[in-house]
C-alpha cells in the first residue's frame, strides 16, 4: 500500500524542493523581517527545516535501491553527453540530508528568540547554509559541487563571526581563511579533472578516470580535491581551524557546524572516492594508507586534546576532530561495510554531538560560563541537563545502543581482520572523548574533582549567551536528538544499509556488511569511565601512582598546545604539509 | 599545450601560501590570499585555451568557428565572484577586528585569549595541569 502510493509519487519533480524551499523562505524573510512579528522568523524557519527533513524522507524512500535523477531545465544528457546539470539522490544521500534537516528543525527550536532583535539575520543565513548542504548532499555536478561548497563556507563565515566579539573574530578569521584556500584547492582540482575527461557530471567523470589508466593529471586533481575536502573534514593536519571555529561561534551555530558540516567535507570524500574514483587504480592503492593512517592520528590526537581542554565548546570541537577521523578511516576501508558504516555514523555522530553543543550553550545561557572548572558544582539545580550529558558522553564513548553504535559496528566489522591498528585507535578515540565528556559532566554537575582555589577564574575571554528562554526548551530539542539517535531500530537501519551503500557507490562497493563484535564498545565504555574516574579523583590517589603519569604525559601535551597556537601563518604552512603528503602518497601508488 | 601557465599556476599559488604563513598585517594576509586565488584563474584559463580560436561569442561568427571552451570561462567568472565574495567579508572582519582589538598583526590576535593578555601563554593546559 504504503509501497505503491510511493511509487505513484512523482518523486523526481520533488527533488529540487528541498533546496528551493529553503532559498525561497530565505528571500521572503530577507524582504519582510523588519516588518514581522519577533517569533515569527523562529516559527517559519522551524517550519521550513521541517518540511525539508520530511521532502528529503520522501525522495530517500522512494529512491530504495536505486537513485532520483533530475535535470534543471530538462536538460538530459544526450548519447551519453551531460550538458546540463542534475541532481542524482540515492538513498543514503536522502537520509543524511533528511538527518541535517531534521538536526536544523532542533536548533531552531534551542535557538528560540535567541537572536531576538536582528531582523531574521540568523535564520536567514542559517537557511541558506541548509539550502546548501542540502544541494551539496544531492548534486551530480562537481563545478555545482563546489559551489554549494563555497555557498556553505560563506554563511559558516558570517554566521561563526556572529557575535562580533574579538575571540570570535579572530576565530573566523582562521576559519576563513583556511576554508578559502580549500575552495581554491577544489576549484583547481576540478578544472585538471575537466581538462582530462571533458565533463563535470559524475557518471562521465568517473568513466574518463577509468579509462584515464596511471594518469598524473587525474591523480593531481583527485589529490586537489580530497585535500579541500579533507580541510571541510578537519583531517589531521588540516583540522587547526576547527577548534577555533566552534568555540567561538554561537552555540545553536556549533551544533550545525560539528554536527553536520565537519561530517558533509568526509560524506563528499567519501561520495567522489566511492562513486568517482572508484574505477582509478592508483587512488585506489593511494587511498587506503593515506585516509586510515591521517584518521587514525586525527581519531587520537583530537581525542588527546579533546581531554585537555578546560572551555567545553572547544573540547567538544576536538572531539569532533577525533570522530571525523574515525569516518575517515571508514572512507579508507574501501568496502561495503567501511562505507556504510560511516554513513551511519555520521547521522548517529551529529545527533550526539549537536546536542551536547546544546548543553554547552544550556551552561552558558543559565550558568554564564563555559569553563569546566569554574563550573564545578554550579549544575547541581540543573540535574536533567547533567543526565542528558552523562547518557551523552556514553554515547560518544561507544555505549552500545542506537545509531552511533551501529555506525561503529559496522566500521569495527569492516576493519576487524584487515587494518586491527585502526581499529584500535577509534577504540581510544572513543574512550578519550567519552572520558572528557564524562569528566567535565562529573565536575559540573557532582562537584566531583579537586577544588580549583585560584584557577577558578576561566583564563579565557568573559562568555555568556542570553537567558531568555526557559530551560525546557533549550531541553526539549537536545533530548529529541538524543532519543532519535537512541530509538531509531537498528533493525531497519541494517536492513536498508546494504541497498543504499551500493546505490551510494554507483555499484563499485558491493557485499555483505558485516557487524564487529561489542568487545571494542565496551573497552572504550571503560576506558572513558576509567580515565574520566581518573582526572576526577587524582587527588586522592596516592602520588606514587599520579607522580609518573603526570610526568609522562606533561611534554607531549605541551607540545601538541604550542601546536593549536591559534596562528593563521602556522595553519597554512601545515596546510601545504598535508597537501605534499596526500600528494606523496599518490606519486607512490 | 606548453607547460608555463601550469608552472606560473603553481609558483603563484606557492608564492600565496608563503605570503599567507609569514604575514604580520592583516590586510596584506587578505592580499595573499587574492594571490592563491589567481593561481586558479590562471590554471583554468590556460586548461580551456585553444590557439587561434575566438571567444566563445558567435554573434559576429558562424557557428561552428573554434572558440575557446566557454566552461572554463564560466567557472573562472563564478570563481571571481567567490573571491570577491570572501575579501569584503574578510576586510568587513578585519575591520571589526582594528576596532577591537587596535592592532593588525596576527600574533597578537589569538582566538581565547584572556582580555589584556600578553599573547605568550595563550590556553593553559586544562584540566590535566592543576596549579602546582
Amino acid at each position: 500500500m504504503m509501497a505503491s502510493l510511493l511509487s505513484a509519487w512523482p518523486a523526481a519533480i520533488l527533488v529540487p524542493l528541498p533546496v528551493a524551499l529553503p532559498l525561497v523562505v530565505c528571500a521572503a524573510l530577507l524582504a519582510s523581517a523588519h516588518l514581522l512579528p519577533a517569533r515569527v522568523p523562529d516559527i517559519l524557519a522551524a517550519l521550513t527545516a521541517v518540511a525539508c527533513a520530511g521532502l528529503c524522507a520522501m525522495i530517500a524512500l522512494h529512491a530504495g535501491d536505486g537513485a532520483v535523477d533530475y535535470w534543471f531545465g530538462g536538460w538530459t544528457p544526450r548519447d551519453g553527453v551531460a550538458l546540463g546539470i542534475g541532481f542524482s539522490v540515492d538513498a543514503a544521500s536522502g537520509w543524511i540530508a533528511a538527518f541535517i534537516a531534521f538536526l536544523y528543525a532542533c536548533t531552531f527550536v534551542f535557538a528560540w528568540g535567541f537572536f531576538g532583535r536582528t531582523h531574521g539575520h540568523f535564520h536567514i543565513l542559517m537557511l541558506l547554509f541548509l539550502a546548501a548542504m542540502t544541494g551539496f548532499c544531492f548534486t551530480r555536478d562537481l563545478f555545482n559541487l563546489f559551489v554549494w561548497f563555497e555557498v556553505m563556507s560563506v554563511a559558516a563565515f558570517a554566521l561563526t563571526a556572529y557575535h562580533l566579539e574579538e575571540s570570535a573574530i579572530v576565530g573566523a578569521l582562521n576559519f576563513t581563511v583556511i576554508n578559502s584556500l580549500a575552495g581554491f584547492l577544489m576549484l583547481g582540482g576540478i578544472g585538471l579533472l575537466y581538462a582530462r575527461t571533458e565533463t563535470l557530471d559524475f557518471a562521465g567523470i568517473a568513466a574518463g578516470v577509468a579509462h584515464a589508466g596511471h594518469d598524473p593529471i587525474v591523480a593531481g586533481g583527485f589529490c586537489l580535491v580530497a585535500a579541500a575536502l579533507m580541510i571541510k573534514g578537519a583531517a589531521v593536519p588540516f583540522q587547526f581551524w576547527l577548534a577555533d571555529a566552534h568555540a567561538v561561534a554561537p552555540s545553536p551555530v556549533s551544533v550545525i557546524f560539528s554536527g553536520a558540516m565537519v561530517s558533509l567535507g568526509i560524506f563528499g570524500l567519501a561520495k567522489l572516492t566511492v562513486a568517482v574514483f572508484g574505477g582509478s587504480a592508483q587512488v585506489r592503492e593511494a587511498v587506503p594508507p593515506l585516509l586510515i593512517g591521517l584518521g587514525a592520528v586525527s581519531a587520537v590526537l583530537g581525542g588527546w586534546m579533546a581531554l585537555l581542554q578546560r572551555h567545553l565548546k572547544r573540547m567538544l570541537a576536538f572531539s569532533t576532530i577525533s570522530h571525523a577521523g574515525i569516518m575517515l578511516v571508514g572512507i579508507g576501508a574501501l568496502s561495503a561495510g567501511g562505507t556504510g558504516g560511516l554513513l551511519v555514523y555520521v547521522v548517529g555522530h551529529g545527533l550526539v554531538k549537536g546536542s551536547l553543543f546544546m548543553i554547552a550553550g544550556i551552561l552558558l545561557a543559565t550558568r554564564a560560563s563555559i569553563d569546566e572548572i569554574a563550573l564545578r558544582g554550579l549544575g547541581r539545580g540543573i540535574g536533567p541537563v547533567g543526565i542528558a550529558m552523562a547518557v551523552a558522553g556514553l554515547l560518544l564513548a561507544g555505549l552500545p545502543v542506537g545509531v552511533l553504535d551501529v555506525g561503529s559496528r559496522l566500521l569495527h566489522g569492516a576493519l576487524e581482520h584487515t587494518h586491527s591498528y585502526a581499529l584500535t585507535a577509534c577504540v581510544i578515540g572513543g574512550a578519550l572523548t567519552g572520558a572528557a565528556v564524562l569528566r567535565a559532566a562529573g565536575r559540573i554537575f557532582l562537584g566531583l574533582g579537586e577544588d580549583p582555589g585560584d584557577e577558578a577564574g576561566a583564563p579565557s575571554e568573559e562568555e555568556r549567551e542570553k537567558a531568555d528562554r526557559p530551560l525546557w526548551l533549550m531541553l526539549a530539542p537536545c533530548c529529541a536528538m538524543l532519543i532519535a539517535d537512541v530509538a531509531l531500530p537498528s533493525g531497519w537501519i541494517s536492513d536498508i544499509a546494504p541497498g543504499a551503500v551500493a546505490a551510494f557507490s554507483r555499484h563499485t562497493l558491493t557485499g555483505p556488511l558485516n557487524e564487529g563484535p561489542a568487545s571494542p564498545a565496551w573497552t572504550s565504555v571503560a576506558g572513558a569511565v576509567a580515565l574520566a574516574s581518573y582526572a576526577l579523583f587524582r587527588h586522592r590517589l596516592p602520588r606514587v601512582i599520579v607522580g609518573p603519569i603526570r610526568a609522562t604525559q606533561s611534554a607531549p601535551t605541551r607540545l601538541l598546545e604550542a601546536l593549536h597556537s591559534g596562528l593563521i601563518g602556522d595553519y597554512v604552512a601545515w596546510l601545504a604539509v598535508g597537501l605534499a603528503v596526500i600528494a606523496g602518497m599518490l606519486a607512490f601508488a | 599545450m606548453s607547460w608555463l601557465p601550469y608552472a606560473v599556476a603553481a609558483w603563484l599559488f606557492a608564492v600565496g601560501l608563503y605570503g599567507l604563513a609569514s604575514s604580520r598585517n592583516l590586510i596584506h594576509l587578505v592580499g595573499c590570499l587574492s594571490v592563491c586565488q589567481s593561481a586558479t584563474y590562471v590554471l583554468l584559463l590556460s586548461l580551456g585555451y585553444r590557439w587561434g580560436s575566438i571567444a566563445p561569442i558567435f554573434y559576429d561568427h558562424p557557428p561552428g568557428t573554434p572558440a575557446v571552451d566557454p566552461v572554463m570561462q564560466a567557472l573562472v567568472l563564478t570563481d571571481i565572484v567567490v573571491g570577491a565574495t570572501l575579501t569584503a567579508l574578510l576586510l568587513v572582519l578585519t575591520v571589526q577586528v582594528y576596532k577591537r582589538g587596535g592592532t593588525l598583526d596576527p600574533e597578537h590576535l589569538r582566538p581565547l585569549r584572556r582580555r589584556g593578555d600578553t599573547p605568550q601563554p595563550k590556553f593553559r593546559g586544562g584540566a590535566e595541569q592543576p596549579a602546582p
